[in-house]
């Protein structure tokens, strides 16, 4: 396999539902299917599975592998948060050009309700549940409000500004029929919902839900013809920085010259983005790390950009997290799936013209005060 | 005013790694941190071996129970049952007098009234068996 022929061959979601209705493994099983099916392959064609999941324990990629009745010879599972899934694609994409397997299904979702994420937040990870949760924060709207407020107060964003995310991920949401928020809402929607936790207010969070997404990675010339996504470059980053408790960065600014470089083209080189979004503030943070604008600058950028899939500049073009809800893991493969479904021309009602490259961002494993992990990948569409 | 751990808030686990820490809290509210004998960083939360230089000689001394509010949140919604009665629950980035930076509740008679950048300070000693982890107040 040559360094450029493995990529994205195919990529599916389920549907997404408020509470889970049936297992984990049943929701992989239908975005795995829409993925085959995007492909033009069968099951028998897959011989590597990846998981990006918060919620699987005690399976794991081995343990599915047996639900799902499949013999892989590679199996890995993330361990990022949502930030996983994208590092879990192109792990994929080098166990493909190494023959490690020549077709991975990389999967990534959950099945739960609020009431269960309630349940389980307070032991999200070893540090959180010792020396955050029993403050009382309320999952981990808290620490993100305390993240938000020092960026409001160093480089003076306001909620107007970062409202602008919440709103234009709606408008793209309304031409998405898997989200599960689809009604309208305006910048005053926005500003006078319930405050959560302040400066967050309720469309600031993310709703838990169930639901799977689904990438294949295999050898591009076996992808129906035009319809491959080369993964160019891919970084990822944990950790940073070392014992800052609530940084108003988060890792993107340590690789991102290196992932342009290794891609070829940068930011203003893509005609969209697909950011993690737990939480509008991180897209903003995301963005600024990442350099489409400076740092500190991400709130007039955002006052004078749409980012509707018809805008100057499109972000989150099936709605997002924000909008779609959040499947555990699969909130950091959800960008994923609308980045290539947009490479490949199969955005229907919200298709960017002339998408061509993107750029998709992960973010996660909330641990002391902030999510560990940043990664990013670089993707173009094979023509 | 003294009390007891409400029923149903979320615990830390003991380990012999945070065992110091803990019980210098439920014992008389006392704050003790860590500080690393090598590169003589003041460190939180509890580790077995210094984040910075990996030397495992962490020297336990008690802190001043002082510090400054880097960032906070009022929160309303979303609480666990057990907090519910004490919203909103005002939770905080501070700034220790001793170096480190940590994750903390402030328990104010004005929540309004907490800012970034304000003093706080360590509650009573009688009122640290209300909460499971060092809590602080304006100073």
């Amino acid at each position: 396999m040559s360094a450029d022929g493995a990529g994205i061959v195919g990529y599916g979601s389920s549907v997404y539902e408020k509470r889970a209705t049936r297992t984990e493994v049943s929701y992989f099983a239908e975005a795995a299917r829409a993925a085959l099916a995007s492909a033009g392959l069968g099951k028998d064609a897959v011989n590597g599975i990846s998981i990006s999941s918060t919620t699987l324990h005690p399976d794991n990629a081995v343990t599915t592998a047996e639900h799902l009745g499949l013999s892989p010879r590679w199996a890995s599972v993330s361990n990022a948060g949502g930030a996983g899934a994208a590092i879990n694609v192109l792990d994929a994409v080098r166990a493909v050009q190494t023959g490690r397997a020549s077709c991975v299904l990389c999967l990534a979702g959950a099945a739960q309700d609020g009431a269960f994420f309630r349940e389980r937040i307070g032991r999200f990870t070893g540090s959180f549940g010792d020396y955050v949760a029993p403050h009382g924060c309320g999952g981990m709207n808290g620490l993100f409000a305390i993240i938000q407020r020092k960026h409001a107060e160093t480089f003076g964003t306001d909620r107007t500004q970062l409202g602008r995310i919440a709103v234009d991920q709606r408008a793209n949401a309304r031409a998405n029929e898997f989200a599960l928020l689809r009604g309208p809402m305006t910048i005053d929607d926005y500003l006078d919902a319930p405050i959560v936790a302040d400066p967050l207010g309720l469309f600031d969070c993310v709703m838990p839900c169930s639901g799977a997404e689904a990438i294949l990675v295999g050898p591009l010339d076996r992808a129906p013809k035009g319809k491959g996504v080369r993964v160019l470059a891919g970084r990822e980053q944990h950790n940073h920085p070392v014992g800052e408790v609530s940084p108003i960065r988060g890792g993107w600014e340590l690789f991102r010259d290196a992932l342009y470089d290794e891609a070829g083209f940068g930011p203003s080189d893509v005609q969209f983005v697909q950011a993690y979004d737990d939480y509008p503030i991180m897209v903003a943070i995301q963005l600024e790390d990442l350099g489409f604008c400076r740092k500190g600058e991400v709130g007039p950028f955002l006052a004078r950009r749409h980012m509707t899939f018809d805008g100057d500049f499109p972000i989150n073009t099936g709605g997002g997290q924000l909008s779609c809800g959040q499947t555990g893991g699969g909130g950091g493969m959800i960008g994923l799936t609308e980045a290539v479904r947009q490479l490949r021309g199969e955005g229907g009602a919200r298709q960017v013209p002339g998408a061509r490259r993107g750029l998709v961002s992960g973010y996660g494993m909330v641990a002391y005060g902030h999510g560990l992990s940043a990664s990013a990948l670089m993707l173009e569409a094979v023509r | 005013m003294n009390g007891h751990l409400p029923p149903g808030l979320p615990q830390p686990r003991e380990t012999p790694t945070n065992a110091p820490m803990l019980h210098a809290w439920r014992t008389d509210g006392g704050l003790a941190l860590q500080r690393c004998a090598a590169c003589a960083k003041v460190i939180f939360y509890p580790r077995p071996v210094c984040p910075h230089c990996w030397d495992d000689r962490l020297v336990w001394f008690r802190a001043a129970g002082t510090g400054t509010v880097l960032s906070f949140t009022q929160v309303h919604r979303g609480l666990p049952a057990a907090f519910q009665a004490d919203a909103p629950v005002i939770v905080a980035e501070i700034a220790l007098a001793e170096g480190a930076a940590m994750i903390a509740r402030i328990v104010a008679p004005d929540p309004a009234a907490v800012r970034s950048g304000m003093a706080v300070r360590l509650v009573p000693p009688a009122e640290a068996v209300r909460f499971p982890l060092p809590t602080f107040m304006p100073a």
